[in-house]
C-alpha cells in the first residue's frame, strides 16, 4: 500500500521529492547559519537565486514539451548586454522600462528562432539550441565587447533591497509565476503541452497542434531567460557578455532535481524553482560547514549527484521490495 | 532482499559521508567564522583576533592554486603571533552570481576583511559596498577594481607587458615582422597589457604586426595559435605573448623547428625555464625573457589587510591607480640571459614545473605603505 502511495504521490506531484530535499537542505543550512531566517539574510540569498529560478522555469516548460534548450544562458547574456549598454548607469526609469520591454521581446525572438528550427524544420533540439547558443553569445559579445555599462543604482537597490511584509521580492515573483502556471495548466494549452511531450505522434493523431505547441515552449523559454537576464542585471548592476553561460547547465539540473524528466510529458514548474533554490542552498551549506578549500567543488558536485540519484534509488528499493 | 538492503546501506553511507564531510570539517579546520570572536588568553595588539575572508571564483589555474596556498602560509605567521584566526576561504569555479553569494556568506560570517579576486569589473560593486558599509575592509587582489572604498593590491599590468615588449623590440633591432598572442579580450588585465604593448610598438615604426589572435590564457590554445602563425608566416622575425600561453607557443616553435627561430617572449614559470634550458643545449646563443606575474600579490594584500586592521594609517601618497586606492606591487623577478642560470638552478630547483616565479613582500616591506 505504502509504496504505491509514494509512487502515486510523486506522479501527481512531481515536486514532492524536491520539496523533501528542500526541507533537508534548508534545515541543514539553518543549523549551520542561524541567521538564515532573518529577512535581510533570506533576501540576500533569494536575490542571488532568482535569476536561475526564472531560467529554470522556462527550461522546465521546454522539457515538459519534450525538448531541451541549451541556449538559455546565452539569451540571459544578450539581455544583460542590451540592458547594460542601452540603459546605462545614469539612465532614467522610463527608458529603463522601455529597454526591459525590448529585452523581453529579444528573448522571445531568440526563442522563436529556436522554436522555428525545432518545431517546423524538425531539427534535433539539443544540437539546434547548442548551435543557436553561439549565435546569441556572439550577439552579446557584439553588443558589449568589453565588460562595462550598467543600470542605475536606484534600479539595483529596488531589486536588491525590496522586502514586503518580511518576505523578499523574489517570493512575490515566485508566487506570481505559480499562479500563472496554475491557470495555464487548466487551459486546453496546458493539456496539449503534456500530450505533446508525452507522445507527440499520438497527440498529433488526436488533433493536437503539435508544432505550434513545441514552438510556443521555446518562445516561453526565451521569455523566461530574458526575465532571468533582467534579474541578473539588476543583481550585478553591470554588463558582462558572458554572465549567463553557467546558467544553462544549472537550469537543466534544477529542472531534473525538481522532478522534470528529460523524456518529457511530466513535471511542473514548482519543482524546478525548488531545484534552483536547492542548488543555491547547497553552496551555502558548503560555505558554512567550513569544507576544506580543495574539497569544496567535489562536495558540491557529490551532493548534486546524490540529489539527482535519490529518486531513482528510492524507486529501485521499492521495486525490489514488491 | 540483500540487494535492497545494500541499496539502503549505500544511501545511508553516502549521506553519512557527506554529512561528515560538511559537518565534521569545523573540528579539523579550527573554529573560524564566529560572528564575535572571543578575546583569547593571549590578546592580539588590537584586543581581539581578526578574521580574514577570501573570495576566489576560478580554481582551474596554477596561479590561483599557488595564490591560495601562499595565503594560507602567510596567515599562519599571523596566527602564531596571535593576530588572526584561520582564514575563511570561499574558493570554487563559479559565476558572478556565485561570487556575490561567496561575498554575502563572508559578510554573514562576520569577517573583518575580505580579499577578493574579482570575476567581473563592476558586477560585484553593490555587494562590496554592502561589506564596506558594515565596516569590513575590502581589498581586490591581482585585478584592479575602480570601486569607491575598495583597495587594490597588484602589479601594474601595463608596465608588466611593456618590459617584455620593449625587450622584444630592441632584440629585433627595431625592425621585423611579428605576431601577437593575447589573453581573453575584454578582460581588464589583458586590456591593460595590450595597451602597454601598443604603446611600446608605436616607438618602433619599422616593426610590423602581421597578426594578432587570442590564446585564451591557455597553453594548448597558445600552441595551436602559434602553429597556425608559423604555417602562415614562414619568415616570422618574432612574437609577443603573455603568461599561460608562452609555454605552448614555444612548444609550437620547437615542433616546427624553423631554420631561423623567431625572437620570442616567455613567461615566469619553471616549466618555461626548462624549455629555455633545453633550447640552450641546442643553441647556446638562444635568448628570451620571462617576467614574473606573481600570485604573491594576494598574500602581500593579506599583510596589508592585517596592518590596516591593526589600526595603522595608510599613507595615501604612496597609492596609485584609477581611484588612488591601489597598492602597486613591484615585479619581483625578470629573467634574462644574465640571470637565467642562477634562477633556474636555485628558484626552480625543488619546485614543480607548474611553479610560477613569485615574490611575497615581508611584513616589514609593506610598512612602506603606512604612515610611520
Amino acid at each position: 500500500m505504502k509504496q504505491s502511495r509514494w509512487q502515486q504521490a510523486t506522479y501527481r506531484h512531481p515536486y514532492l521529492f524536491a520539496l523533501l530535499l528542500l526541507a533537508v537542505a534548508f534545515t541543514v543550512n539553518a543549523l549551520l547559519q542561524p541567521n538564515l531566517l532573518e529577512p535581510t539574510t533570506l533576501n540576500s540569498n533569494m536575490r542571488v537565486f532568482l535569476p536561475l529560478i526564472l531560467v529554470a522555469v522556462g527550461q522546465a516548460i521546454v522539457m515538459i514539451g519534450g525538448g531541451i534548450d541549451i541556449s538559455v544562458g546565452s539569451i540571459v547574456s544578450v539581455t544583460n548586454a542590451i540592458l547594460a549598454t542601452q540603459i546605462g548607469l545614469s539612465g532614467d526609469l522610463s527608458t529603463a522600462g522601455v529597454i526591459m520591454g525590448v529585452a523581453l521581446l529579444a528573448g522571445m525572438g531568440a526563442g522563436a528562432l529556436n522554436g522555428l528550427c525545432v518545431a517546423y524544420l524538425r531539427l534535433q533540439p539539443i544540437i539546434t539550441t547548442f548551435a543557436t547558443s553561439f549565435i546569441y553569445s556572439g550577439l552579446a559579445l557584439f553588443i558589449l565587447p568589453n565588460p562595462g555599462g550598467g543600470v542605475p543604482s536606484r534600479l539595483t537597490a529596488f531589486y536588491r533591497e525590496t522586502i514586503i511584509l518580511w518576505l523578499p521580492l523574489a517570493f512575490y515573483v515566485i508566487a506570481l509565476i505559480l499562479l500563472i502556471w496554475a491557470a495555464i495548466r487548466r487551459t486546453r494549452y496546458g493539456r496539449y503541452l503534456y500530450a505533446v511531450g508525452g507522445k507527440a505522434d499520438a497527440a498529433y493523431e488526436t488533433g493536437v497542434p503539435v508544432r505550434a505547441v513545441q514552438f510556443s515552449t521555446y518562445v516561453i523559454s526565451g521569455f523566461m531567460a530574458a526575465l532571468g537576464g533582467i534579474a541578473m542585471t539588476l543583481l550585478t548592476g553591470s554588463g558582462n557578455a558572458q554572465v549567463g553561460d553557467p546558467l544553462t547547465l544549472s537550469s537543466i539540473t534544477a529542472a531534473v532535481i525538481g522532478g522534470t524528466p528529460l523524456s518529457g510529458g511530466a513535471g511542473g514548474v514548482a519543482g524546478p524553482m525548488i531545484g534552483a533554490i536547492i542548488l543555491g542552498l547547497i553552496r551555502n551549506i558548503i560555505s558554512f560547514a567550513n569544507v576544506a578549500t580543495w574539497w569544496q567543488t567535489f562536495v558540491n558536485a557529490a551532493i548534486i549527484v546524490l540529489a539527482l540519484a535519490t529518486p531513482g534509488i528510492i524507486n529501485l528499493v521499492r521495486r525490489r521490495n514488491r | 532482499m540483500n540487494r535492497r538492503h545494500f541499496a539502503l546501506f549505500a544511501i545511508a553511507l553516502m549521506t553519512a559521508a557527506l554529512i561528515a564531510a560538511c559537518g565534521g570539517a569545523p573540528t579539523t579546520t579550527a573554529p573560524t567564522a564566529a560572528p564575535a570572536p572571543q578575546p583569547t588568553t593571549a590578546p592580539a595588539p588590537g584586543g581581539r583576533k581578526f578574521t580574514i575572508g577570501i573570495s576566489n571564483p576560478f580554481i582551474s589555474s596554477e596561479y590561483r592554486t599557488q595564490m591560495i596556498q601562499s595565503l594560507i602560509e602567510v596567515n599562519k605567521e599571523y596566527m602564531e603571533r596571535g593576530i588572526t584566526n584561520e582564514l575563511v576561504i570561499e574558493s570554487a569555479d563559479t559565476d558572478v552570481a556565485g561570487q556575490i553569494q561567496q561575498l554575502q556568506n563572508l559578510i554573514n560570517k562576520g569577517v573583518d576583511a575580505i580579499l577578493v579576486n574579482p570575476s567581473d569589473v563592476s558586477g560585484l560593486n553593490d555587494t562590496l559596498q554592502e561589506a564596506i558599509n558594515k565596516g569590513i575592509i575590502v581589498i581586490s587582489v591581482d585585478q584592479e577594481l575602480n570601486t569607491p572604498g575598495v583597495y587594490n593590491v597588484g602589479i601594474d599590468q601595463k608596465e608588466w607587458a611593456k618590459i617584455s615588449a620593449r625587450w622584444l623590440a630592441e632584440k629585433l633591432g627595431g625592425q621585423g615582422n611579428i605576431v601577437l598572442i593575447e589573453g581573453f579580450p575584454g578582460h581588464p588585465a589583458n586590456v591593460a597589457r595590450m595597451e602597454g604593448v601598443e604603446e611600446v610598438l608605436k616607438e618602433y615604426p619599422n616593426i610590423k604586426v602581421l597578426g594578432r589572435e587570442t590564446g585564451k590564457w591557455d597553453e594548448a590554445t597558445g600552441q595551436q595559435v602559434m602553429s597556425n602563425f608559423l604555417a602562415s608566416f614562414p619568415n616570422l622575425d618574432g612574437y609577443w605573448t603573455q603568461d599561460g600561453m608562452a609555454i605552448g607557443a614555444m612548444q609550437a616553435v620547437m615542433a616546427a623547428n624553423p631554420s631561423k627561430w623567431p625572437v620570442l617572449v616567455g613567461e615566469g614559470r619553471c616549466q618555461f625555464l626548462q624549455l629555455w634550458d633545453q633550447r640552450l643545449k641546442e643553441d647556446p646563443n638562444f635568448e628570451t625573457i620571462a617576467v614574473a606575474n606573481p600570485p604573491g600579490v594576494s598574500p602581500t594584500g593579506l599583510r596589508i589587510a592585517v596592518n590596516m586592521l591593526m589600526g595603522k594609517q595608510v599613507d595615501k601618497s604612496k597609492l596609485g591607480g584609477a581611484n588612488g586606492l591601489s597598492f602597486v606591487i613591484p615585479i619581483p623577478i625578470i629573467v634574462t640571459k644574465d640571470n637565467f642560470q642562477e634562477v633556474f638552478t636555485t628558484v626552480c630547483k625543488d619546485k614543480p614545473a607548474t611553479y610560477l616565479l613569485d615574490g611575497i613582500m615581508t611584513d616589514e616591506e609593506v610598512q612602506q605603505f603606512f604612515v610611520k
